[in-house]
């Protein structure tokens, strides 16, 4: 009874590890002295599981920090003002849903706010680098002819992966069928433009959404927001503006990936890196 | 001799010649609250130095100071240029294609000018010309759409190579 209500109250915490481990205990004993045996093995699983709490801390240290990896000090305003982020297009090209991230319309063309745009890449560089700290699997995605070769030779520099061709239907809602069972999905995606060569959203966005993968995207003044989980308000047209973003995406997964290696063996955890 | 300890400038100096001095002018603050009001020489040197401070402030580039988004905008070649018809700017080509040239000239897009017939063989790829801007972005909104379509390009004419003679156009280009 009280071991039931124990367990019970064990379930609501986020440790599926210690679960069966103390259920197995607990139903060996009797319940005459039921209290007293679950703390006590309750105090034995902690104690023991030193491994998992170095593993542990490997996880949840960079959870504590708001910016873990110093992400702030790759880029400036600056940097983004003369790499062209702040230029949209015409106003008749306008998304209506783009209309809060703009600073204004100047002879027709509209202006981004590079202030949000700033919060915004920061919250969307700190998303990737956990993701890449974690080891989880990138996709960049870009569907512009001019940047394809530069989006590919990024995935290539920061070990991750890149899709800048004809995005064929069930690429990610159809994937066992379509690459054979078991296959892992990108557990992010980064778009460098969300359009398609017809200026109509990326099925990506849609499909992503669908599977529960978080997204991050660069949009432009023309483009929709609203599915995309980080969403970077910027330029998307301009050579200038897509290198740096590549830049800043590659040194950012690059710095995570470091960091993960340099955690691992900080608190001594082997052949734990993926 | 209290001026020059204290401005760590020699008493001969002249407005003429340039004072080396470092960007940080904290002596100023400290020593104007704590002191009488100066007179003679030390007043007249004070009112020069100030008027000197402020002239070479303006010609050093402060890097410390974070510009605001807005005064970015504002002082860039981009919107002091104004309505883009009839601008002179000058352009840099980054590709070509035979007889086409993509010129880009600092806006979001670049354009596309055909090679022209005198002096084409000059034309390659870091060759900086003058253009003619006539419209920043083509876009038209075409009958039965929501939105207008846009060509991802910008619409100039080549006037010629860049050479060093003349009244300098808008100058444009970023030097990076």
């Amino acid at each position: 009874m009280a071991a039931g209500a124990f367990l019970k109250a064990l379930s609501g915490l986020n440790c599926p590890r210690l679960l069966p481990v103390l259920a197995s205990r607990l139903s060996n004993r009797g319940y005459v002295n039921g209290q007293l045996y679950s703390t006590a093995a309750v105090a034995q699983t902690m104690t023991s599981s030193d491994s998992l709490s170095g593993n542990n801390k490997v996880l949840t240290e960079p959870l504590k920090h708001p910016d873990f990896f110093h992400l702030s000090e790759l880029f400036s305003l600056k940097d983004l003002f003369e790499a062209r982020v702040h230029l949209g297009h015409k106003k008749g090209c306008r998304h209506r849903l783009m209309e809060p991230y703009l600073f204004g319309c100047r002879l027709e063309q509209d202006i981004i706010d590079l202030d949000q745009t700033m919060e915004l890449l920061q919250q969307a560089l700190n998303f990737t680098a956990h993701v890449a700290y974690r080891g989880g699997v990138i996709l960049f995605v870009s569907r512009r002819r001019q940047f394809c070769h530069l989006v590919e030779c990024t995935a290539q520099d920061c070990g991750e992966y890149a899709h800048t061709r004809y995005w064929r239907g069930g690429l990610l809602t159809n994937a066992p069928i379509q690459y054979g069972p078991g296959v892992r999905l990108p557990d992010l995606i980064i778009f460098l433009s969300t359009l398609n060569n017809v200026f109509q959203q990326h099925v990506a966005i849609r499909d992503a959404a669908k599977m529960n993968i978080p997204t991050v995207g660069v949009v432009d003044s023309n483009c929709n927001p609203s599915l995309v989980t980080f969403p970077i308000p910027g330029n998307d047209d301009s050579p200038s503006s897509v290198e740096l973003y590549c830049k800043l995406f590659k040194m950012t997964i690059n710095r995570a990936k470091d960091k993960r290696k340099q955690m691992n063996l900080l608190y001594g955890v082997k052949g734990s890196s993926s | 001799s209290r001026g020059s300890r204290r401005y760590n400038v020699p008493l001969c100096s002249r407005s003429s010649r340039p004072h080396r001095r470092p960007l940080v002018f904290t002596y100023r603050s400290a020593g104007a609250t704590a002191e009488k009001p100066k007179s003679g020489f030390a007043a007249a040197f004070e009112l020069h130095s100030d008027l000197q401070q402020h002239g070479r402030r303006r010609q050093i580039p402060d890097v410390r100071v974070v510009r605001s988004f807005a005064s970015l905008l504002r002082h860039s070649p981009l919107v002091q240029m104004g309505p883009a018809k009839d601008k002179v700017v000058v352009g840099k080509i980054f590709h070509i294609v035979q007889d086409d040239l993509y010129i880009d000239f600092g806006a979001k897009f670049h354009c596309v000018c055909k090679r022209p017939a005198v002096d084409g063989d000059r034309y390659q790829r870091g060759v900086r010309v003058r253009l003619r801007l006539l419209d920043v972005e083509l876009t038209a909104r075409f009958l039965g759409s929501n939105t207008d379509t846009t060509l991802l390009e910008a619409d100039a004419v080549l006037l010629g190579l860049m050479d060093s003679r003349e009244a300098t156009p808008k100058e444009k280009e970023r030097d990076q």
